[in-house]
C-alpha cells in the first residue's frame, strides 16, 4: 500500500458534475407531477398596518383556481428558531412589505397571477420604523406588542424591539482604555444584501389519502424544513416527507421555510401537487438577505501598537420577525472581537426588529459586517501611528494556545502563516505601485459549525457503495468530499461511491448543509461507517476462513490476511446470500469547546468550533475623477485544516470572494420608506465575468484535530474579508476611506471631490 | 401578459397592420424592452406585430451617407467594417449594451422608438445629426433624432407607424467620435451617465470646426449639451476648454436622484466623461491623421 | 385566448407545439417539452441561466416569443453530449471543476459554445467578455472561464491564448 492518501486530499472531479452539465440533473425548480397546480402568494403592500379584511370571495370563483387560503384556513401557529414570532400570513396586522397575506393554487401561472388580483385587502396604516434608529427611539412603535408572550430560548435579552442583546465582556474594558496611549473610536455602515443563488426558491408538495405529505424543496435544510412544517400543518413529523432534488445555490438563504408550507398548505386544500417558484422581485423584498448593520468601534492601543481594550457594538436590523437575528447577534461578537489577543473587551451584538424583510443568514452570517469594520478600523489605527498594516496585525494577532475572546484555548491557529503568505503574494513591501494603485489586507477567524451528521453506508452486489446521507449537496461539492474520505478509507475509488442524500424519510439525520460543516461532519461520519464497514467485512472474510478478524485488512477492493485475498463483490455476494447484505452506520457530533460562561450574556454561539483562519489582500486601481475600482489582483491564504479536495476548495474561495467582493462594490437592497428600490437584477448588481479578478488561492494546512484528515470548515470564511480588504485597498490607493458598504463609484468620487464625507 | 401576436411578412403588411391597431398595438423587433416592460405592467398591448419575417430593414448602407435599417441588432453594429473609423463611438457604444445574447436581438430601432433616456447607441446618433424615418399609412416621415426623442419612453412617432431606418451623413475628414458610459459594473449595465462627442477640426487641425456633445441618462430624453458645444467651436481644443466644455455640460443637464446614483454624481460624471471623451477623440484625429 | 400553431427544430428535431402567443420559448421548452435543462430564474434577461442558441447565437429564452422561433434553428444543452459522449466544453467544465451548484451551467456552456464558433482563438478577456451576461454566484467564474480556455484548445488546437 503506498504511503499518504490515495483518494482524499486529490483534485477529483465531483461525482455530480455530468447531470449538472448535459442538462439532466433535476433541480426543485425544474420538478414537476401529473395534474401539478401552481401557487402563487399575496403579499402586504404595506409596511406597517392593521389587517382590516382580506376578500377572497371573487378570487375563488375565477377560472382555474383550485384553492385560496388565507390566514382564516390555517392553523393559528407561531413558529421560528430561537424565537417563535412568525405565522404563515398576517394576522391582525402586517409588518412589511412583502409579507404573505394569502396563497392561491390555480391550473396556470397567469391564472394564480390573475387570482391574487382579485383579492381586495383592506389596511389601516400603522406608523412604522425603517430603521436600527428609529426602531430604538424613545417611543417607537413597537413591531410586535405582545414581544413577552412570545416563545423563546430563555437566554434571549429582549427589550421591545430588541429581539436579542448578546454580550462578551472580558477583563475590565475601561481600564483597558486607561492603560492605551491613543484610543480609537470609529462608526460603520453596512448595507442588506441577498445571497444571490441563481435557483429561485421553489417546492413541490403532494399529499397520500393516509395524511403524508411529501415535499420536494432546494432547502439546505430539510430535517429543519420537516420539523417547521410539523409546526405549522400541526401534524406529527413522521406525516412529513422532504425530499431536496437538486439545489441551484443556498448560500444560508434556502434554510428556513419560504415557500415549503405554502405549497403544502395549498395542495391540501385543492387535493392535488401545487408547486410555488419564487419570482425574482419575491426574492428581492420577501426572502432572508443579509442584514444590514451599524458599527461602533472603540479601541485603545499603546504607542508601540499594542491593543489593550476594545468596546465594540453592532445592531442588526433584523426586519418584521427575529429569523436568524439572535444568533447572527451572537456570532457577530466574536468577529467584533477579531482574532486579535485582547485583554479587556466588552463587546454586543444586538437585533432589531424593524418593517423590512425578515433578514435570515448569508454565508458567514455576520461575518462580512463584522469584519469590515473591525479591518477597516485596524488600518485606520495602523496608519495614525504610524505603522505598517501587517506588522501591526501581526503584533496582535491570536496564536497557538492563545485565548479567543470567550476563553477558548485556541489550537491549529494558522493566521500568521495566512497573513505573511498572503502579504507575499500580494507583493506587500510595494503597496502604492503607482499612482491610484493601491494595495489592502484583512484578516479573520470563523467557525466549523456543529450539529450531528449520521450516514449509512451500503455494499453494493458489485462491491461498489452507496453513501447514504442526510445532508443535501447544494453545491460545494462536500459530498463528493465526504465520498473521497469513504472512498479512502474503504479502499476503493471516488468512482465506486455513489450518493443518495436529503430524503427525511429515507436518509439519517443530518444538521445540514450550513455553517462550513457539512464536508467536516459527514466526511467524519464516513469515517465511523467505513470503520464499521471495515470491521463487518473482515468479519465475514475472517469467517470464511477461520481466521481471526483481527488479523484482516481492507485494501484495495480487497479484504486481505492471512496470506488470501478476497474482492469486495464476492463478499457482497457472499453478505446477500448469507444476511441480508452489508451496512454500516456512522455518526458524528463536534466535541463542544470549551469556553467561560462568565464571560457572556444572551450568547447563541459562545465559542467557534475547530476555528478557521485567514488573510486577504487585494491590488486595485481607483479612477480618481469616477470612482470607479478596478480590481487587478485577489490572493487568499486560508487555513483549511487539511484540503479534502484542492479543486473545490478554491472553487469555495473563488466564490466566496466574488460574493464577497459583490457585497464590498456594488450590492444593497435599497429601502426607501418601506419599499424596495431596486427588486430585479438589472439594479441589484452581483458581479459579472468582468468584474472580478483572477483569485489566487494559498491553501495553508494546520489541521484540526477534529476535523476528518484535520480538515476545518471552508466554504463561508471566503465571503468575510473582501469588504475590508478592498476598503484597505481604496484607502491605500487614493487615501478616501469608505467606511460603508457597499463602496460605490459615487463615495469614492464624491468623496475625492471634496462633496461628501463618505 | 396576454395579446394576440401577428407575424407580418413584409415593411407593406407591418405598416398596415400598424395602422389597424394604432394605439393598440405595438411592433416587437428584439423584444429586449417590450417584453419585460409587458411583464412588468408597464405596457399592455392586445396587439403584437413582430417584425423577425419582415426582411430589408436589417442591413447598413454606408457608400454614401449612412443608413441604418431599424432592425439592425447591436451584434452587426459592432461587427460593421465601416464603423471602425471616425464613426467608432457606434461601435463602442453599441458593443456594452447588455450581454451577447442582448445584443444578438436587440436592435437600433428598439433603442430609439424605447426612448429611454440611458439608452446607449441614441446618443451617438445624435452626436451625429441623425434623422430618422418612419412609414406610416399616410406615408414616409423624416424628423430629426433630436426632435424624435421627445420625452422618456415618448416619442413622435404617430400611433401605427413603423421607425425604417435611422440615417446620418458621413463625416468630414478631421472627424472622430468617442463613446464612454459609466456605471456600476463593468458589463450588463444600464448607464449612470453615458457621453457621445463627435468633433471635426478645421483643415489645420488647430481649431474646432464643429462639435456635438450627447449625454445620456441625465435628462427626460438624451440631451445634446449645446452651450458645451458652443463652447469649443472656434476654439483651439486645449485641456482648459475642454474642461469647460464639460462644467458647462455639467451645468445643463438636469439629472435626477434615483437608485442608480444620485443627481450630484451624474453632474460629476458628465464634467468628467465630456472632456474624457473629447480627448479621446481628439486622439483619434490624430491618429488618423 | 387564441393559439398558434408552431413548429420548432430543436436539436436538429421538430416538434409541432400549439401555444398561447404570450408563451416563451423558455416557457416552451421547459412545460410543454419537459427540456428543463434550460434554467429559468429572472425572467428579464439578465442572468443567462435560460440561454440557448438561435441559429448559432446565444439568446435569452426567457425573453424570446416562441412564435419568434419559428423555422429558426434552436439548440438547447440536451442537444450538446451525443451518444453518450460529452462535449468537449462540457468535459472541460467537469474536468476543470468548473461545476458547483450547477444551475448556471447550462447557459454558460452555450454561451461558450457561440463564443467559441465565432472566436476559435479564445483569449480569457474575450471568453469574460462573451459570458458577461451569464451570472454565476457560486464559483467566481474564475474555472468556468479555464474550461471554456481547455475546450478551446481541445477542438481547436493549441491556440488558444491564456
Ligand atoms: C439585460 C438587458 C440589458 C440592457 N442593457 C442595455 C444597455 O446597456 N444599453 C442600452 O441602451 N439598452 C440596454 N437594454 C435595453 C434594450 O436592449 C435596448 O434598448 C434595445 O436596443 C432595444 O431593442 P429591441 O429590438 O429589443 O426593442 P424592442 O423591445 O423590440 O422594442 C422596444 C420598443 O420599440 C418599439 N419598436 C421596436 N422597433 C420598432 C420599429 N421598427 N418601429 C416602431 N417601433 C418599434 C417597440 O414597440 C417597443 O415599444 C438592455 C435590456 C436588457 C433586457
Ligand atoms: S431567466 Fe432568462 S436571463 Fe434570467
Ligand atoms: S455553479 Fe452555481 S450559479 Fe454557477
Amino acid at each position: 500500500m503506498s504511503t499518504g492518501p490515495r483518494v482524499v486530499g486529490q483534485r477529483l472531479p465531483r461525482l455530480d458534475a455530468p447531470g449538472k452539465v448535459t442538462g439532466t440533473a433535476v433541480y426543485a425548480a425544474d420538478f414537476a407531477l401529473p395534474g401539478m397546480l401552481h401557487g402563487k402568494v399575496l403579499r402586504s403592500r404595506e409596511a406597517h398596518a392593521r389587517l382590516l379584511g382580506v376578500d377572497a370571495a371573487r378570487a375563488r370563483t375565477l377560472p382555474g383556481v383550485r384553492a385560496v387560503i388565507t390566514a382564516a384556513d390555517v392553523p393559528d401557529v407561531r413558529y421560528g428558531g430561537a424565537l417563535k414570532d412568525e405565522t404563515v400570513f398576517a394576522r391582525d396586522k402586517v409588518r412589511y412589505v412583502g409579507q404573505p397575506v394569502a396563497a392561491v393554487a390555480a391550473t396556470t401561472r397567469e391564472a394564480a397571477e390573475a387570482a391574487l388580483a382579485a383579492i381586495d385587502v383592506a389596511y389601516e396604516p400603522l406608523p412604522a420604523v425603517f430603521d436600527v434608529e428609529a426602531a430604538l427611539a424613545p417611543g417607537a412603535p413597537l413591531i410586535h406588542e405582545a414581544w413577552p408572550t412570545y416563545t423563546a430560548i430563555p437566554i434571549l435579552h429582549r427589550e421591545g424591539n430588541v429581539c436579542n442583546r448578546a454580550r462578551i465582556v472580558a477583563g475590565d474594558v475601561e481600564r483597558g482604555f486607561v492603560e492605551a496611549d491613543r484610543v480609537f473610536e470609529h462608526r460603520f455602515r453596512t448595507g442588506m444584501v441577498h445571497q444571490g443563488y441563481t435557483e429561485p426558491r421553489a417546492a413541490v408538495a403532494v399529499w397520500d389519502t393516509s395524511g403524508q405529505v411529501t415535499v420536494w424543496s432546494n432547502t439546505q435544510l430539510p430535517f429543519e424544513i420537516q420539523n417547521t412544517l410539523a409546526e405549522i400543518l400541526a401534524l406529527p413529523p413522521s406525516k412529513i416527507r422532504v425530499i431536496v432534488p437538486g439545489i441551484g445555490g443556498g448560500f444560508g438563504g434556502k434554510l428556513r421555510v419560504g415557500v415549503e408550507h405554502f405549497a403544502a398548505l395549498l395542495a391540501r386544500r385543492a387535493g392535488r401537487p401545487v408547486k410555488i417558484v419564487t419570482t425574482c422581485e419575491e426574492e428581492l423584498t420577501a426572502a432572508y438577505p443579509r442584514q444590514s448593520t451599524r458599527v461602533e468601534l472603540k479601541t485603545g492601543v499603546t504607542r508601540d501598537g499594542r491593543i489593550t481594550a476594545k468596546a465594540g457594538r453592532i445592531w442588526f436590523d433584523t426586519g418584521a420577525f427575529a429569523g436568524s437575528g439572535p444568533g447572527v447577534a451572537s456570532v457577530a461578537t466574536l468577529v467584533l472581537a477579531g482574532p486579535y489577543r485582547i485583554p479587556n473587551l466588552l463587546i454586543e451584538g444586538y437585533a432589531v426588529y424593524t418593517n423590512k424583510t425578515n433578514c435570515g443568514s448569508f454565508r458567514a452570517p455576520s461575518g462580512p459586517q463584522a469584519n469590515f469594520a473591525v479591518e477597516s478600523q485596524m488600518d485606520m489605527i495602523a496608519d495614525a501611528l504610524g505603522l505598517d498594516p501587517l506588522d501591526f496585525r501581526l503584533k496582535n494577532i491570536v496564536r497557538e494556545g492563545d485565548e479567543g475572546p470567550t476563553g477558548q484555548v485556541l489550537t491549529a491557529v494558522g493566521l500568521e502563516e495566512c497573513l505573511r503568505r498572503a502579504a507575499a503574494a500580494i507583493g506587500w513591501a510595494d503597496r502604492r505601485p503607482t499612482a491610484d494603485r493601491g494595495k489592502g489586507l484583512a484578516c479573520g477567524w470563523w467557525t466549523t459549525t456543529g450539529g450531528s451528521s449520521g450516514v449509512y453506508v451500503k455494499l453494493n452486489p458489485d462491491g461498489t457503495v452507496a453513501l447514504n446521507t442526510g445532508a443535501a449537496e447544494i453545491g460545494t461539492a462536500a459530498l463528493t468530499g465526504a465520498a473521497q474520505v469513504l472512498a479512502e478509507d474503504l479502499g476503493v475509488d471516488l468512482a465506486d461511491i455513489s450518493v443518495v442524500s436529503a430524503d427525511t424519510f429515507a436518509t439519517p439525520f443530518d444538521f445540514g448543509a450550513q455553517g462550513s460543516r457539512t464536508a467536516f461532519a459527514v466526511g467524519n461520519a464516513c469515517r465511523a461507517a467505513a470503520a464499521d464497514l471495515r470491521r463487518q467485512l473482515c468479519a465475514l472474510a475472517a469467517a470464511q476462513w477461520g481466521v481471526a478478524a483481527e488479523t484482516l485488512t481492507v485494501r484495495d477492493k480487497h479484504v486481505v490476511g492471512d496470506g488470501k485475498r478476497i474482492a469486495l463483490v464476492e463478499l457482497a455476494r457472499l453478505s446477500q446470500a448469507s444476511g441480508g447484505g452489508l451496512i454500516a452506520h456512522g455518526t458524528f457530533i463536534a466535541p463542544p469547546t470549551a469556553y467561560d460562561a462568565k464571560r457572556v450574556e444572551a450568547h447563541v454561539y459562545p465559542a467557534f468550533h475547530s476555528p478557521s483562519f485567514h488573510a486577504h489582500a487585494v491590488d486595485l486601481s481607483v479612477d480618481r475623477e469616477t470612482g470607479e475600482v478596478t480590481l487587478h489582483r485577489y490572493v487568499v491564504a486560508q487555513d483549511v485544516g487539511f484540503a479534502m479536495n484542492p479543486t473545490y476548495i478554491e472553487g469555495q474561495i473563488e466564490g466566496g470572494v466574488a460574493q464577497g467582493l459583490g457585497q464590498a462594490l456594488s450590492e444593497e437592497i435599497v429601502y426607501e420608506g418601506g419599499r424596495v428600490l431596486n427588486p430585479n437584477l438589472t439594479d441589484y448588481k452581483m458581479p459579472t465575468t468582468l468584474d472580478l479578478p483572477r483569485v489566487e488561492s494559498i491553501l495553508v494546512e494546520h489541521p484540526s484535530p477534529v476535523g476528518p484528515y484535520g480538515a476545518k470548515g471552508v466554504g463561508e470564511p471566503p465571503n468575510i474579508e473582501p469588504p475590508a480588504a478592498v476598503a484597505n485597498a481604496v484607502a491605500a490607493a487614493v487615501g478616501v476611506r469608505v467606511t460603508t458598504l457597499p463602496i460605490t463609484a459615487e463615495k469614492v468620487a464624491l468623496a475625492l471631490s471634496g462633496e461628501a464625507t463618505p | 401578459m396576454s395579446f394576440e401576436c401577428h407575424e407580418p411578412s413584409s415593411v407593406t403588411d407591418a405598416v398596415a397592420l400598424g395602422a389597424r391597431f394604432g394605439e393598440e398595438g405595438r411592433f416587437l423587433a428584439g423584444g429586449t424592452d417590450l417584453i419585460i416592460q409587458m411583464r412588468r405592467g408597464k405596457v399592455g398591448p392586445r396587439h403584437v406585430m413582430s417584425l423577425h419575417r419582415v426582411s430589408g430593414l436589417d442591413r447598413i448602407e454606408a457608400d454614401g451617407a449612412v443608413r441604418l435599417g431599424a432592425l439592425v441588432t447591436h451584434r452587426t453594429i459592432e461587427r460593421c467594417p465601416a464603423f471602425q473609423g471616425p464613426l467608432q463611438a457606434l461601435v463602442e457604444s453599441a458593443a456594452v449594451v447588455g450581454g451577447h445574447q442582448i445584443r444578438n436581438v436587440a436592435t437600433v430601432g428598439g433603442n430609439i422608438v424605447n426612448a429611454s433616456p440611458a439608452a446607449d447607441v441614441v446618443p451617438v446618433l445624435l452626436a451625429l445629426d441623425a434623422t430618422v424615418t418612419c412609414l406610416g399609412p399616410d406615408g414616409e416621415r423624416t424628423l430629426t433624432l433630436d426632435g424624435f426623442l421627445t420625452g422618456p419612453g415618448q416619442t413622435a412617432r404617430r400611433p401605427g407607424e413603423l421607425l425604417t431606418s435611422v440615417r446620418f451623413d458621413q463625416l468630414p475628414p478631421g472627424s472622430a467620435t468617442a463613446f464612454v458610459k459609466a456605471g456600476r459594473r463593468k458589463a450588463m449595465e444600464i448607464s449612470v451617465v453615458c457621453v457621445a462627442v463627435r468633433l471635426t477640426l478645421d483643415a489645420a487641425h488647430a481649431r474646432c470646426q464643429e462639435a456635438r456633445i450627447a449625454l445620456g441618462a441625465v435628462a427626460p430624453t438624451t440631451l445634446r449639451a449645446r452651450a458645451a458645444e458652443r463652447a469649443l467651436e472656434g476654439q483651439p481644443l486645449t485641456d482648459e476648454v475642454l474642461r469647460r466644455a464639460g462644467r458647462l455640460a455639467a451645468g445643463e443637464c438636469g439629472p435626477i436622484d434615483d437608485v442608480r446614483a444620485s443627481a450630484r454624481y451624474r453632474r460629476l460624471l458628465v464634467e468628467t466623461l465630456v472632456p474624457r471623451a473629447l480627448r479621446r477623440s481628439l486622439e483619434r484625429i490624430g491618429r488618423a491623421a | 385566448m387564441s393559439r398558434l400553431a408552431l413548429s420548432l427544430r430543436i436539436n436538429g428535431e421538430t416538434h409541432e407545439v400549439l401555444t398561447a402567443p404570450h408563451r416563451t420559448l423558455l416557457d416552451v421548452l421547459r412545460d410543454d417539452l419537459g427540456l428543463t435543462g434550460t434554467k429559468e430564474n429572472c425572467l428579464e434577461a439578465e442572468c443567462g441561466v435560460c440561454t440557448v442558441l438561435l441559429d448559432g447565437r446565444a439568446v435569452n429564452a426567457c425573453i424570446l416569443l416562441a412564435a419568434q422561433c419559428r423555422g429558426r434553428d434552436i439548440v438547447t444543452i440536451e442537444g450538446l453530449a451525443s451518444g453518450g459522449e460529452l462535449h468537449p466544453l462540457q468535459r472541460a467544465f467537469v474536468e476543470r471543476g468548473a461545476v458547483q451548484c450547477g444551475y448556471c451551467i447550462p447557459g454558460m456552456i452555450l454561451s461558450a459554445k457561440a463564443y467559441l464558433e465565432e472566436c476559435p482563438e479564445a483569449s480569457e478577456d474575450g471568453i469574460r467578455e462573451a459570458l458577461a451576461g451569464n451570472l454565476c454566484r457560486c464559483t467566481g467564474y474564475q474555472k468556468i472561464t479555464e474550461a471554456v480556455a481547455t475546450a478551446a484548445r481541445e477542438l481547436y488546437g493549441g491556440r488558444t491564448t491564456q
